[in-house]
């Protein structure tokens, strides 16, 4: 814990740093490869270096308006988006990285919503393991989140390993609809 | 004791026999990648079984009692007996009319001309509505009684009176305790509102007698028992937290861990401790806090994740999963959490893993390519046998006895409960209702 609270503190600055000098910095691949196989799966590793440049100043898009309908309504309206992830793996995708960026700006536009992250997985694998995978995703995404600038007082996370699909499918478009960190809004 | 080893020697005969006449060959293992260890279906020639006469129960003077009495009582002891894997059933038809007492050479003859090496004869006379059965058994090559005993009992309580004279003569004979009278319990969906939700029951060892020991509507799974505690998880609070309640289902109670995640809770054999999947910022580990919710100790120390933890039987070790390898395989280290050492080296995905309860094996969840299969590793030499092969199929628990192996397995849509021999055969569908999964058999 203590080793990787130093390694995420470290990619913080060295990010900060690029960020200043703005040229010299290698870009991270992306990691956009969805993959079906199971024989040549990499086992999932910790989100290592899932930290984002620094925000931006902030632009004064703080909201004074209220959010409009009951927290039933606000999800159905679908305001926060869900990240999606590989097979047997937590690691944010590029595409993850995106809409978890946009959930930043919402999110610090209402400074009084509350939210929750549930940790989903296909149901491929075993349901113990997949609770623990369930609960590094929920988590990737919150870390993710609180290095855009999103008080993590605001969000809790919950894992459903294979429990809870979103689909029932034997397929890989099923299971990818059933990989993902999942966002509910629990106070407006 | 006489008949055992009547029976040593029949299965020491067996044995031979088996060795040599080869009537039913192994399948060929399919070649192994250089390295790795070849793991294949058993299909070992068992030994040969020894067969048993059970003839229906008398009930001499009494009318009316066949459906109520006899054929509920003759169906599960014979039911039982086959089993165990270890005797046989000679076929009913063949049984000779008349008396029952092989004392004499002559009636002897007459059993073991059904085939049978043993006479397990009942009569039974009502009282009221109460029964009493007598049973003798018999040792019919050396025209012995071995076994004369009387059970009474309501007549509504003819089964349980089958279940306890089956697990006496398996004692009898094969010197270990019969599972005729033991629990299971698993965890289904057959209750389920819309969002299939999970509760814990309970069940007889031959899947009757279902009870639903939880109503938390949401999830409650994973449970492990001891000295008739149950633990398991729970989402009935939304956040999944370790409960703990008798193993009637009353008396439970939620213990705070002060951590997440708090999955796949494991009781110590002496019902103290609580071994478990426990997070931090999602990093999944596994914890020991003790019954009452206190003194929590983190075991492990990786960046992986850790998952699935079992207490040895004598309660210095735990087996669990870690995947800081780079797949998940099975991992074993002290109670204290040091002297953590890899276990299985075959396959890309070792898992749930259960200790016998003699602590010799090990069985678990394995996948090599394809579907997940159960897996029995000799611990001592790491020599591994894949018991399973149609379905999908995980989460092993051994009975009691250790002769028996309870897990889940999908086949088609749906998952269910079955248990076998701990060799593989004998296998056995217990449940119909509903997916029914974690199934765990009751010390």
């Amino acid at each position: 814990m203590r080793n990787r609270t130093g390694t995420a503190l470290l990619a913080f600055l060295a990010a900060a740093v690029c960020g200043l000098m703005a040229v010299g910095c290698p870009k991270k691949p992306p990691t956009t490869t969805s993959s079906a196989t199971t024989t040549t799966e990499q086992p999932s590793r910790p989100p290592t270096t899932n930290v984002a440049p620094p925000a931006e100043a902030p632009s004064g898009s703080v909201s004074t308006e209220p959010l409009s309908g009951d927290v039933a309504a606000i999800n159905r309206a679908g305001y926060l988006k869900d990240a999606y992830f590989d097979y047997d793996k937590a690691d944010l995708r590029d595409d993850a990285r995106s809409a978890l960026s946009a959930n930043a700006e919402w999110l610090k536009k209402y400074r009084s919503v509350q939210f929750l992250i549930e940790g989903h997985c296909d149901e491929r694998g075993t349901a113990e393991y997949n609770l623990a995978l369930g609960d590094r995703r929920a988590n990737a995404a919150k870390e993710y989140l609180v290095s855009l600038g999103v008080d993590a007082s605001r969000v809790k996370t919950v894992s459903y390993g294979k429990e809870r699909p979103f689909c029932n499918q034997n397929s890989e478009d099923c299971w990818q609809q059933n990989r993902r960190g999942h966002f509910l809004v629990t106070a407006k | 004791m006489n008949l055992r080893k009547t029976l040593a020697n029949a299965l020491g005969f067996a044995f031979l026999a088996a060795a040599a006449a080869a009537q039913a060959p192994a399948p060929t293992p399919p070649p192994g990648q250089p390295g790795e260890m070849v793991l294949k279906i058993t299909k070992e020639a068992a030994g040969r079984k020894l067969p048993l006469a059970v003839p229906a129960l008398s009930t001499p003077g009494i009318a009316a009692m066949q459906s109520r009495l006899v054929d509920p009582f003759t169906a599960t002891l014979r039911s039982d007996l086959e089993y165990t894997g270890v005797f046989v059933i000679a076929d009913p038809a063949h049984y000779p009319a008349g008396t029952r007492d092989p004392s004499t050479a002559e009636t002897a003859d007459r059993w073991l001309g059904t085939g049978a090496e043993i006479l397990v004869d009942t009569r039974a006379d009502v009282v009221a509505d109460k029964v009493n059965v007598e049973a003798r058994v018999w040792d019919l090559k050396a025209h012995q009684l071995i076994l004369g005993r009387r059970y009474s009992g309501g007549v509504t309580y003819v089964e349980r009176i089958a279940h306890t004279l089956a697990n006496d003569l398996v004692k009898e004979i094969t010197g270990r305790s019969g599972i005729f009278l033991s629990t299971i319990l698993f965890v289904s969906d057959r209750d389920g509102a819309a969002e299939s939700s999970k509760d814990i029951y309970a069940m007889d060892f031959d899947g009757r007698g279902v009870r639903r020991l939880t109503t938390h509507h949401s999830l409650a799974l994973n449970p492990d028992a001891r000295n008739g505690k149950v633990v398991f998880t729970s989402y009935h609070t939304r956040f999944p937290q370790i409960w703990m309640m008798n193993a009637d289902g009353n008396g439970a109670r939620e213990i705070k861990t002060g951590v997440e995640l708090n999955a796949s809770p494991a009781l110590s054999p002496d019902g103290t401790q609580i071994a478990f999947v426990g997070s931090a910022r999602g990093n999944a580990d596994i914890y020991v806090i003790s019954t009452a919710g206190s003194n929590l100790r983190r075991l492990t120390t990786t960046h992986a994740l850790e998952a699935s933890p079992d207490w040895s039987p004598t309660g210095r070790q735990i087996l669990y999963t870690s995947d800081q390898t780079g797949t998940p395989q099975l991992w074993v280290m002290d109670a204290e959490g040091t002297g953590a050492r890899r276990v299985t080296y075959s396959g890309n995905w070792n898992d749930e893993g259960a200790w016998s309860p003699d602590g010799s094996k090990i069985a678990f969840s394995c996948r090599n390519e394809g579907d997940f299969n159960v897996c029995v590793m000799d611990f001592a030499t790491g020599n591994t046998v894949q018991l399973t092969s149609e379905g999908a199929n995980g989460h092993p628990a051994w009975s009691p006895n250790g002769e028996k192996i309870v897990y889940q397995s999908k086949r088609g849509g749906r998952t269910q409960i079955y248990t076998m021999d701990a060799n593989g055969e004998n296998k056995r569908l217990l449940t119909d209702a509903g997916n029914n999964m974690q199934p765990i058999w009751l010390p």
